[in-house]
């Protein structure tokens, strides 16, 4: 956002026509509201109406990405939200498994593809045969919250209600 | 019935997919065992465990390919009685017990099985670890009782460290008709925490400083902190140095979560100081006491196979993070036994203090009836 803010300011001191641009974006884009560009707007946003089409075009290609950025990523975190408690389906597989197949095909940025390699099966079926559980990401100890976090574990910790020491 | 067999491909849980065929009476059939390694097929400790499996029990057939890539093990009857078994040194003890720990209600006549070998190493749980965390866990099937007890017999053993071994461990288990259900869903507060730092072949003096690292941690959580140094020298100690810490903390509902850590093998990657290991064993512990539950990461599957097996009631046990060890052994128990559980994600409250997320499983039991066990 401060990157195509600047930007605009940059144009603006050059040449006006590029300011249009920044009034369609904000009629576009009603979140992005800045005083700054409102008052851009009033000043030059009349002077170049003929050239607004042509600049539109062209806008909408680039700022393409933005659009809905916000419900893409509502989208995805409760994707995530709800991948995280079905540990069922995690573990014994269902519906659910065919689903994140296709999901895999999707494409990321236009340019990447998800691609998760056949092969970790592969691995994990000739790995070695331990039940020690090791994370991946394991918690710094050193932080007081880590270590608060974790207080309440013990008897020296906060009892609840209609519980007693004894 | 030997065309009803399940199928696997590839050496990882071997243990488990036998373990569940001797209970099951399901041949099993593993092919592809590390068919595209420059060494394939089975590897030495694996053997081992397999005729380990074989001592137990009464007419089972074991084929083995020519290269060792595949496996069909059709399993016998449970026979148990008196074993004595030297463990391939490539794994520690604790990797045949944890196995035997699954096996051992379910013989026909009580085990006492003695076994040789490396007590202590990185990749298994110790000895120590076993004894003080899974038979706790077992009691709470009810393999236990009144005048039955099992007993891991370790307060004579002696220990040997990695690489080079040399420990004895005698594990003597009761034969249970039939498991308890239990609903094991309040963990409890902890309310002491205890340990064992050895040194095998080394200054005594790592044990004092792995201790004082150690409660340097744990001393802000509880006072009630005891660690024990074990300093071993001479004809008990094994054949190989070394240094180690367990820790064990206890809630007050009798559940155990323990963490442990050992010296790197001699010869083998960079040394670990004492107070490292100390340090590094405590904050493990914490991790632990993060997951929760009221039954430890490296008992779970303990537990689930006990409450599979158990009467034809419901069982509940609150658990940590599912393992990934764990959540195989669960796809294993769907292939053998049919038994699905449910999953419940119990998610702590705003205010609470009480570590991450904790697992509810549930079940019905299969109600196994350990028929081949003697009447007396």
């Amino acid at each position: 956002e401060a990157d195509s803010e600047g930007e605009g300011e940059a144009e603006r001191a050059g040449d006006s026509g590029h300011c249009s641009k920044e009034s369609e974006e904000d009629s576009d884009d009603e979140e992005d509201g800045d005083e700054d560009d409102e008052s851009m707007e009033e000043e030059i946003g009349a002077d170049d109406s003929d050239e607004e089409e042509e600049q539109g075009k062209y806008h909408s290609g680039t700022f393409k990405w933005k659009e809905g950025l916000q419900q893409k990523a509502s989208a995805a975190f409760l994707r995530h939200q709800e991948a995280a408690p079905n540990l069922r389906k995690l573990v014994y597989g269902s519906v659910v498994e065919a689903e994140d197949s296709e999901e895999e095909e999707e494409e990321l940025g236009g340019l990447f593809r998800v691609n998760r390699p056949q092969k970790s099966k592969k691995v994990q079926a000739d790995a070695l045969d331990c039940s020690h559980f090791n994370p991946d990401i394991s918690h710094n100890w050193e932080l007081e919250e880590m270590l608060n976090s974790i207080r309440d574990c013990f008897v020296t910790g906060q009892w609840e209600e209609g519980q007693d020491a004894a | 019935m030997a065309s009803h067999g399940l199928t696997y491909e590839g050496c990882n849980f071997l243990r488990q997919r036998l373990v569940l065929s001797a209970l099951s009476g399901k041949r099993v059939k593993i092919k592809n065992i590390r068919s595209k390694d420059d060494e394939p097929g089975l590897r030495d400790f694996e053997a081992n465990f397999i005729r380990l499996l074989d001592k137990l029990t009464n007419g089972s057939t074991i084929e083995i390919n020519q290269t060792g890539t595949v496996l069909v093990y059709q399993p016998g009857l449970l026979y148990g009685g008196t074993v004595e078994h030297d463990c391939n040194p490539q794994r520690s003890i604790g990797y045949y017990l944890e196995a035997l720990l699954m096996l051992g209600p379910f013989m026909k006549s009580p085990l006492k099985a003695t076994l040789r070998g490396v007590t202590n190493d990185l990749t298994d749980p110790t000895v120590d670890l076993l004894k003080s965390t899974a038979l706790p866990v077992m009691k709470k099937f009810g393999i236990d009782g009144e005048g039955f007890d099992i007993k891991v017999r370790t307060s004579w053993y002696s220990r040997g460290m990695a690489p080079g071994g040399g420990g004895e461990v005698v594990f003597t288990c009761p034969v249970r008709k039939t498991v308890r259900p239990v609903q094991l869903t309040d963990p409890g507060k902890i309310k002491r925490i205890r340990g064992v730092a050895y040194s095998v072949r080394v200054s005594p003096q790592m044990g004092n400083r792995i201790v004082e690292s150690a409660r340097g941690i744990l001393n802000q959580f509880l006072p009630d902190i005891y660690i024990y140094t074990d300093h071993m020298k001479g004809a008990n100690s094994g054949k190989s140095p070394g240094f180690g810490l367990t820790l064990v903390a206890e809630t007050l509902n009798g559940y155990f979560l323990s963490a442990e850590m050992l010296s790197t093998p001699q010869g083998q990657g960079d040394p670990i100081l004492p107070e490292d290991l100390g340090r590094n064993c405590a904050k493990l512990l914490l991790e632990e006491i993060y997951r929760g539950g009221c039954v430890d990461s490296s008992n779970q599957s303990l537990a689930l196979l006990l409450m599979t097996l158990g009467q034809q009631d419901v069982s509940k046990v609150l658990l940590g993070p599912l393992s990934p060890y764990t959540i195989e052994f669960l796809r294993h128990i769907r292939d053998f036994f049919q038994i699905m559980f449910k999953i419940e994600v119990q998610k702590p409250l705003e205010d609470e203090r009480k570590g991450g997320d904790k697992v509810l499983m549930t079940c019905v039991g299969v109600g196994y009836s350990n028929i081949s066990k003697t009447l007396k």
